[in-house]
C-alpha cells in the first residue's frame, strides 16, 4: 500500500483540529522540500522547486481534515451530548468507541436496547442530537474533569487490509490525497509545484480560499478520496463510482464544473498510460476546487480522485491499485503542465 | 484467575448460539483447576462439577451462557457482497457501517455496507434499514469468489477493532458479550471464593450455550436434574435514554421477585446481602424473565430457581458495559449462598 497513508490514517485531524496531522506531515516533509509555512487558518503550504518554473504556477491540494464530532452539552448526569463536524449519517454513530479531546478519553456513543423499544422505534434511528456519548462518569463534576465544551471526538478504527486489494480506515477521505501528495513530495518533480494541505474541508472547504488566494496558482489539481456507493443493491445510477474500475477524473462535482482542458488532457494522459479510469455518474459531494476556482481572477482546476466507500464514516474503504494510479496520474499531470500541455 | 484479563479474553472469543466452541473450550479450561471435573456435555455446554464428597448430597446449580448473538451468512449477489440474517436479537438500527469478524478458517473481515450521506435524503437517513437490505462487504469482487470462500451457514459476529474491550473509570468494563460472559466469569470467581470452602451440596457450575435462542439451559437441567438453580444473566442498567426503572450499574446484583423465581431462594439472598451488607437491587419479574430461569423452573418436575442479574448498559450492542464491582458482589452472594442455600421447601 501507497506509504504514509496507514500513518496519516491513523491520526485524528476532525476540522479545525489538524494539528497531528500537520505535525507528521512537517516532520516528514522538511527534509525534502525548499519551504514550508502554516497559515492563518493552520493550511501547510509546501514549496517544492522542480526541473523548472511554470508561468503562473501549479498547485496541488489535499485536506487534511476528517469528519468528527464536538462536544455540545455535559449532562448533569455525566453523559456528553454532541454535535457532527461534517456530514454524517446518523446510522452510523450508534454503538461505537470514540475519543474525546486532546487526551484522547474513550467513550461510547449508547443506545436504549433492543429488548426495550417498540416495532415502530426500532424503525427509525436517533438523530444525532438525542445521541449521547457514556465516559463512565457518574455525574456532571466527574464528566468536567475529563472533557471540556467544543473538545473534538474522533471515531476509533483501526487500519487493516482485507479481501481482494481493499483497505479499510478511517478518514481515508483525505488522508488517501495527502499521502499521494507526500510522495509526490519525495520525488524530484519536473517542475516548481506548491502542495496544500488544507483544513476544513469537510465544514465547507475554508482552507482552501485563503490557500488558493496566497499561493495564487495558475492550474489547481485538487487530489481527493470521492463518494463510491458500488454496492450491490444500490441502483445502477446511484452507484457514483466503482472501487477498482480506475481514478475518478473530476468532470463535474455537486460545487464544481471543472476545466474541460484539464479535465481532457487529463483522460488522455490515462489512456496514453493505459490507466483505467472514471467519472462521477452521479452529481454529488464536492472538493477543494470549489473554493480555489473563485479564487483571484479564477483558477484552472483539475481532480484526480480515490473512490472510497463508506465515506464519512468510521470505516472507510479503498482499493489498493485505484491508489496506486491516482499517484501514477498525479505523477504524469504533473509533467505535463510542465511540458506546457495544459494550453490556454 | 485474573479477571481483568479474562474479561478482555471471553470478550474478544467469536461465539454466536451453536458456534460457541472456542468460549466453551476456553470455560472448560478456566474452570478444571478450581472443580472435581470440567468438560464439555452432550449438548455443548461447558460445565464444571465441585463435589462435597457427602452421601445423597443435594446438587446447586449456577448457570450463565457463554454464547452471544450474531449473524450468519444466507446467500450472496452477482458483485460478491453477502446476505446474512441475524442469530438472536440484533438491533438493525447499529448495524450500517459496523465491523464484523466473518468466521470462517482463518477469520476474514467484513464491514455492513451501507450509503454514504451524500447520495441519501434527509428522510433515508432517519429511516433504520431492514436486515435483509443489508449486505457485508468482505472485499470480493464476484459472488464465485464469495462461495468459495464463504459458504452460506458461516457465523458472523461484531468486530470490535483488534481491542475487543476496554477498562473505562470506576471499574467498568465496555466490549461485546459480556451478555452473558460477564457472568459466567462471575461464577468462575464464585468458585475461586468457595476454594478450600467445605460445602453441603455438590456444586455444578453451566457454561450454557444457545441461550440467545434459547436451548443448552434445557438439556442440561434434564442431565444434571439439579435441586435448585441459579440463572445469572444480564439486566437493563439505566442509561441517558432509559432512566425508567431499570437498575443501576454499580449498585449491585439484581435479586428477581416474581413467579420465575422461588420464593425461599428470593428470601435466602435478600438475607445473605442484607447479613453481610453487600449491596443488592430488586427486580420484580411479572412474568417470562427472559433467562435461563425460564427454561429451569419446568425442566424434569420443576425445579426451584432463582434469577439474578448484573446490571448491564447498551444490552446486545458491541458497546455493553458492566461494572466489576457489582460482579465482585454477585460472586460474592453466590459463594455465601453455596455454603448455606438454606434449602426451603419449593412452592414454585
Amino acid at each position: 500500500m501507497l506509504k504514509y497513508l496507514k500513518e496519516l490514517c491513523l491520526m485524528d485531524g476532525v476540522s479545525s483540529f489538524e494539528d497531528n496531522v500537520r505535525d507528521y506531515i512537517i516532520n516528514e516533509l522538511s527534509p525534502v522540500v525548499d519551504d514550508m509555512r502554516i497559515d492563518a487558518l493552520g493550511n501547510l503550504i509546501v514549496f517544492k522547486k522542480g526541473a523548472k518554473r511554470v508561468k503562473g504556477g501549479l498547485m496541488l491540494a489535499a485536506h487534511m481534515d476528517e469528519v468528527g464530532f464536538i462536544v455540545r452539552k455535559i449532562e448533569d448526569d455525566g453523559y456528553i451530548r454532541f454535535s457532527a463536524v461534517g456530514g454524517i449519517d446518523a446510522r452510523v454513530v450508534l454503538g461505537r468507541r470514540v475519543f474525546i479531546g486532546k487526551d484522547m478519553v474513550p467513550g461510547v456513543t449508547g443506545l436504549k436496547a433492543i429488548h426495550l423499544v417498540s416495532a415502530e422505534e426500532v424503525k427509525r434511528v436517533p438523530k444525532i442530537k438525542e445521541m449521547y456519548i457514556d465516559i463512565a462518569a457518574p455525574d456532571k463534576a466527574s464528566a468536567e474533569k475529563k472533557v471540556s465544551l467544543g473538545d473534538k471526538i474522533v471515531f476509533d478504527s483501526d487500519y487493516l487490509e482485507f479481501g481482494e486489494d481493499k483497505v479499510k480506515a478511517k478518514a481515508l477521505d483525505d488522508r488517501v490525497g495527502c499521502a499521494v501528495m507526500m510522495n509526490l513530495a519525495k520525488q524530484d518533480l519536473p517542475c516548481d509545484v506548491t502542495f496544500v494541505f488544507t483544513c476544513q474541508e469537510e465544514v465547507g472547504c475554508r482552507g482552501a480560499f485563503g490557500a488558493a488566494f496566497s499561493v495564487n496558482p495558475a492550474y489547481a489539481l485538487v487530489l481527493e478520496g470521492t463518494t463510491s456507493a458500488d454496492i450491490s443493491n444500490v441502483p445502477a445510477e446511484k452507484k457514483v463510482t466503482r472501487l477498482g474500475a480506475g481514478p475518478v477524473i473530476g468532470c463535474m462535482d455537486g460545487s464544481t464544473i471543472y476545466d474541460e482542458g484539464l479535465f481532457r488532457m487529463t483522460a488522455a494522459l490515462a489512456d496514453e498510460a493505459g490507466i483505467a479510469w472514471q467519472i462521477k455518474q452521479y452529481i454529488a459531494g464536492g472538493t477543494d476546487a470549489s473554493a480555489i476556482q473563485r479564487t483571484r481572477e479564477g483558477v484552472r482546476v483539475a481532480n484526480i480522485s480515490v473512490p472510497v466507500r463508506y465515506l464519512h464514516s468510521a470505516s472507510t474503504v479503498a482499493c489498493g491499485k485505484d491508489i496506486k494510479d491516482t499517484l501514477k496520474l498525479a505523477q504524469l499531470f504533473v509533467r505535463a503542465i510542465a511540458e506546457g500541455k495544459a494550453g490556454k | 484467575m485474573d479477571l481483568k484479563k479474562e474479561l478482555q479474553r471471553f470478550c474478544k472469543l467469536s461465539g454466536p448460539s451453536a458456534f460457541e466452541a472456542p468460549v466453551v473450550k476456553a470455560a472448560v479450561e478456566l474452570m478444571a483447576p478450581l472443580t472435581d471435573e470440567a468438560y464439555v456435555d452432550k449438548f455443548g455446554n461447558a460445565i464444571g462439577v465441585r463435589r462435597c464428597g457427602k452421601k445423597n448430597a443435594k446438587k446447586l446449580l449456577f448457570d450463565a451462557h457463554i454464547d452471544e448473538i450474531g449473524m450468519i451468512v444466507s446467500g450472496y449477489d452477482d458483485d460478491g457482497f453477502l446476505l446474512f440474517t441475524s442469530i438472536g436479537g440484533v438491533d438493525r438500527r447499529m448495524l450500517p457501517g459496523r465491523e464484523v469478524t466473518i468466521l470462517t478458517d482463518p477469520p476474514m473481515f467484513g464491514i455492513v455496507a451501507c450509503l454514504p450521506p451524500h447520495v441519501l435524503s434527509r428522510e433515508e437517513m432517519d429511516r433504520s434499514i431492514p436486515m435483509k437490505d443489508l449486505r457485508i462487504d468482505a472485499g470480493l469482487t464476484s459472488k464465485e469468489k464469495a462461495e468459495k470462500l464463504i459458504p452460506v451457514g458461516t457465523p458472523v459476529s461484531f468486530r470490535n477493532g483488534d481491542y475487543g474491550g476496554f477498562y473505562m473509570d470506576n471499574n467498568l468494563f465496555c466490549g461485546k458479550s459480556m451478555d452473558d460472559r460477564a457472568c459466567f466469569l462471575i461464577l468462575v470467581r464464585t468458585l475461586e471464593l468457595l476454594k478450600g470452602r467445605e460445602l453441603d451440596c455438590d456444586l455444578y457450575i453451566i457454561g450454557s450455550c444457545r441461550e440467545e435462542v434459547a436451548l443448552g439451559a434445557r438439556t442440561a437441567a434434564f442431565a444434571i436434574a439439579p435441586d435448585a438453580c441459579v440463572a445469572v444473566d444480564v439486566t437493563h442498567a439505566a442509561t441517558a435514554d432509559n432512566k425508567g426503572e431499570d437498575s443501576v450499574l454499580g449498585g449491585g446484583p439484581e435479586i428477581g421477585i416474581g413467579p420465575n423465581c422461588t420464593r425461599w431462594m428470593t428470601e435466602r439472598m435478600k438475607a445473605i446481602c442484607e447479613a453481610r451488607r453487600i449491596p443488592m437491587q430488586l427486580s420484580v419479574m411479572p412474568g417470562a424473565s427472559g433467562t435461563n430461569g425460564w427454561v429451569f423452573q419446568i425442566a424434569r418436575e420443576g425445579i426451584a430457581t432463582q434469577v439474578l442479574s448484573l446490571p448491564e448498559r447498551y444490552m446486545h450492542t458491541p458497546v455493553e458495559i458492566v461494572s466489576l464491582k457489582d460482579m465482585e458482589y454477585t460472586a460474592e452472594l453466590l459463594a455465601e449462598f453455596a455454603l448455606e442455600p438454606g434449602w426451603g421447601v419449593s412452592k414454585c
